[in-house]
């Protein structure tokens, strides 16, 4: 058998940012045909790597060289000529514009005359989206879709462009579990062609799955390249945090209260129809459903953030109807939201984003208690081991797990005993993670209820007591403890 | 906290002492940059008191900071706006229109449906003003916040309303008119452009205002809000934040500092009319820019501001002790403008990481 051809080979690549190393000596090489995970922490530099792939970044040294080319200097355009495509990690289409000119942007296929020829153009936007085997119109603007959506038109977008060299920065994140099989077989039949793929992901249940080679990199260098066979989920953690995690799923007993949260017939937004279930004190209750089940529509309504069909909501056995956040933080909710940079405020330090919550309701030109603030960030700077532990550094410094641990820290400084998890783990790092759910096994511990919303089976298995799995905007099942499993939870979701 | 977070090993741990050194030299850097626009201001200062023979003379720099004082206020107020990330385009037209209002009340008696109040007292007259320039200010906050249109044009259209307003209270004539039944009163003439303790009272009134807002946007709920409104508007919701009630404080503290600044303006003058001021809200813009408070929001703050009109009056002087033609004038404070916020862009893409 012959070797297969090296289409990309790294050679001590180094990058280098005003005040940062994000990456020191980077080596690597990518076969055609192979599918090759990187995996590493927040932090660890894997979205540096790719964008100094594909030209959006200029490595400080080292050298790349493309199918046995140098390549000096890599532009973005040089890196479309070589072949190189990379699916961001954060969404990168133009929202007013259809999915056929997100697709073909700047590419629009002409008729003689010069003009636009759209028939043709949706035509082929179809046939690309075909391709991925999902069925979005692609008159419609990009904005009009759903976030899954919007990423498989991303990914329809850069494998338009037939690339030898594809590059997945977490694709799947938004991605439902069918959607994301269905962008494997789009893989396989890649690599079957000869593409070589460097695919990035938090998912270590997707190495076995599609992965040749399993890649792990640790603060800017790679710690070691292996084959998959060999990339087993406590290997690869190890090498990721350069420790082993005794346990990831801290679930300790908690002794089940009072009832905190008691929600019936809720009905709001769009998908949000019908749900009814108490949560009480000590208990870690679990959101289960597919995308566009209702439960990204929960933690909105239950915050006051977004209005209400029908329903009612009652807190600690109080009925409550919440206009504004406000209220429901005066009732003592907290919110940790689905996406992080919706919850930070970059620019500023952990002291101003911590007492953030504390500001609601008070009179406008009443003092800041700032000696509360300093001790109040101090001790949970220590406490939930915040890194970097520093009280003057800007939130944007901070790594996606670190900034989370600085929401948690919010709502318990503001002493909220409710506290709403949507998708906690969400981009985080493994290490992280783990912390994240100590933190919730201690809150509950500490008398809180939590009410989780995850699309992550092994997280709600690992950590909740009940589950409520939801099923078009209905809740489908409820399942205790010892019923929790995949397939239980797969089977009731769709 | 659970067994599960043990400690990290060396490697980790030494990995985050060096990110903590890292972006502890960006934090130097940000310093640094912070104090940028005061150094400006210094060398520039310093360069026009060798270059020119009167630039560094009490008269001169007297004069200056009676020039600068209008700017300045008007800049304070236009920065709580634009940390929130907003933009008030009307802060000139309030000052023309709160100047116009006090000025009239001071000078003629005030008839209303046929009512003769007679002539109102001073003080009266001048918190009427001030008081015309908070509703305005209020009334900005309140449509941008209730209709959710964009501050950029929310504040170009009542720009004409209270220009309008102004012309309409002013008979389009300067106040006051040739039959004025009293003449400004001097305390107010004393404020535009007399001296307390040698120094100019309408730039000590400018300073006041800068320390007042300073204190108000370091240490209260609102200022808090306002940075988190600006800075990210989404969590700010989600922490319980009013954002409605934020921008109508936000300028309706605007409005009342041009109101100020109009009613101020009016002492130096010694007149006021309806069309005064034009154009004072871009260069209120610029001052707040050039002070290195963020055109998106979220980051500054007021004394830098200050320093930003202080350069921009430092550089109309020392242009004119310099000889240089008016028109060149216009062309050079432009391009002063654009090279700060180039540098500024190019300072916040180096700060960012990733």
């Amino acid at each position: 058998m012959s070797e297969p051809e090296i289409l990309l080979k790294l050679d001590q690549v180094e990058k280098r940012f005003p005040g940062v190393i994000a990456l020191k000596s980077i080596s690597m090489d990518l076969r055609a045909g192979e599918v090759q995970v990187l995996l590493g922490e927040n932090g660890a530099g894997k979205s540096t790597l790719m964008k100094i792939l594909a030209g959006e970044y200029r490595a400080s040294a080292g050298t790349i060289t493309v199918r046995g080319k140098e390549v000096s200097t890599l532009t973005p355009e040089l890196a479309g000529e070589l072949g190189i495509g990379l699916v961001h990690q954060e969404l990168s289409l133009v929202p007013a514009l259809s999915v056929t000119e997100n697709i073909f942007l700047n590419r629009l296929p002409r008729d003689p005359l010069r003009r636009i020829d759209w028939r043709k153009a949706h035509d082929m936007a179809r046939r690309a989206l075909d391709a991925l085997g999902v069925s979005i119109d692609p008159t419609v603007e990009v904005r009009r879709l759903e976030v899954a959506e919007q990423q498989l038109v991303e990914i329809a977008r850069v494998l338009e462009r037939g690339p030898r060299i594809l590059l997945l920065d977490e694709p799947t994140s938004a991605l439902s579990d069918g959607e994301r099989l269905r962008l494997f077989d789009v893989i396989r039949r890649l690599k079957s062609r000869g593409v070589g793929m460097i695919y990035i992901s938090h998912h270590l249940a997707e190495i076995p799955m599609i992965a040749d080679r399993v890649t792990v990199l640790r603060d800017g260098v790679v710690v070691e390249t292996l084959p998959a066979e060999e990339a087993d989920e406590d290997t690869v953690v190890r090498m990721m945090v350069g420790r082993a995690l005794d346990e990831q799923f801290p679930k300790q007993a908690a002794a089940i209260g009072a009832p905190a949260l008691a929600v019936e017939n809720l009905a709001s937004g769009g998908s949000l129809k019908d749900i009814s279930f108490t949560l009480r004190r000590g208990e870690i209750l679990g959101i289960y459903g597919l995308m566009g089940a209702g439960q990204s529509e929960l933690a909105p309504a239950l915050f006051g953030l977004q209005s209400i069909k029908s329903g009612s909501i009652a807190v600690d056995g109080k009925a409550v109807r919440f206009s504004f956040s406000s209220d429901a933080i005066a009732a003592g909710l907290g919110l940790i939201s689905r996406d992080r940079r919706q919850s930070l405020v970059p620019m500023q330090p952990v002291g101003p984003n911590l007492s953030l919550s504390w500001l609601s309701r008070r009179r406008l030109l009443a003092p800041l208690d700032l000696k509360r603030e300093r001790e109040e960030s101090g001790r949970y700077v220590r406490e939930l081991r915040v890194r970097p532990s520093s009280l003057t550094h800007q939130l944007m410094f901070f790594s996606g797990g670190n900034q989370q641990k600085v929401i948690l820290a919010r709502w318990m400084s503001s002493g909220a005993h409710v506290l709403i998890f949507d998708e906690p783990t969400r981009g985080i790092d493994v290490g992280a993670k783990a912390e994240v759910f100590a933190l919730m096994s201690r809150l509950v511990n500490e008398g809180a209820a939590i009410l989780m919303i995850s699309s992550e089976l092994n997280e709600l298995i690992g950590m909740a007591d009940r589950v409520l799995v939801l099923h078009g905007g209905r809740v489908s099942a409820e399942l205790d403890r010892d019923q929790l499993s995949q397939e239980n939870l797969l089977r009731h979701a769709s | 906290m659970s067994e599960t977070s043990s400690e990290p090993t060396v490697t980790k741990t030494s990995y985050e002492a060096t990110t903590v050194a890292q972006s502890g030299r960006a934090h130097l850097r940000h310093l640094l940059f912070q104090a940028g626009p005061l150094l400006a201001l210094i060398l520039l200062m310093a360069y026009l008191s060798f270059a020119t023979s009167n630039f560094l003379t009490v008269d001169n720099l007297s004069n200056i900071a009676r020039q600068s004082a209008f700017v300045a206020i008007v800049a304070v107020g236009q920065t709580f706006v634009i940390l929130t990330g907003g933009i008030d385009l009307s802060v000139a037209a309030i000052a023309a229109l709160s100047a116009s209002i006090t000025a009239v009340l001071l000078t003629q008696p005030l008839v209303l449906f046929g009512v003769d109040f007679g002539l109102l007292p001073p003080e009266l007259a001048v918190a009427i003003g001030l008081l015309v320039g908070l509703i305005a200010g209020a009334f900005n906050g309140w449509v941008i916040a209730t209709f959710k249109i964009p501050d950029f044009i929310a504040t170009l259209g009542t720009m004409t309303i209270f220009r309008g307003a102004a012309l309409l209270v002013t008979n389009g004539l300067p106040v006051p008119s040739f039959d004025a039944q009293r003449q400004l009163p001097d305390t107010l003439i004393w404020v535009g452009g007399g001296t307390l303790f040698g120094f100019p009272v309408s730039a000590l009134l400018a300073l006041l205002c800068g320390l007042i807002a300073w204190y108000v946007l370091r240490y209260t709920v609102l200022g808090r809000s306002i940075y988190a409104v600006g800075g990210n508007r989404e969590a700010a919701r989600v922490s319980g934040i009013s954002i409605e009630r934020t921008k109508i404080m936000t300028y309706a503290i605007s409005g009342l500092l041009a109101a100020i600044a109009g009613i101020v303006l009016v002492g130096r003058l010694n007149s006021a009319n309806a069309l005064m001021a034009e154009g004072e809200e871009l260069r209120s813009i610029a001052s707040v820019v050039i002070g290195g408070t963020n055109l998106f929001g979220g980051e500054g703050g007021v004394l830098g501001s200050i320093v930003g009109a202080a350069i921009i009056g430092v550089l109309g002087n020392g242009l004119n002790l310099l000889d240089v033609s008016p028109f060149w004038q216009r062309i050079a404070q432009g391009f002063v403008i654009v090279v700060v916020v180039i540098f500024d862009q190019w300072r916040r893409r180096s700060m960012t990481r990733i």
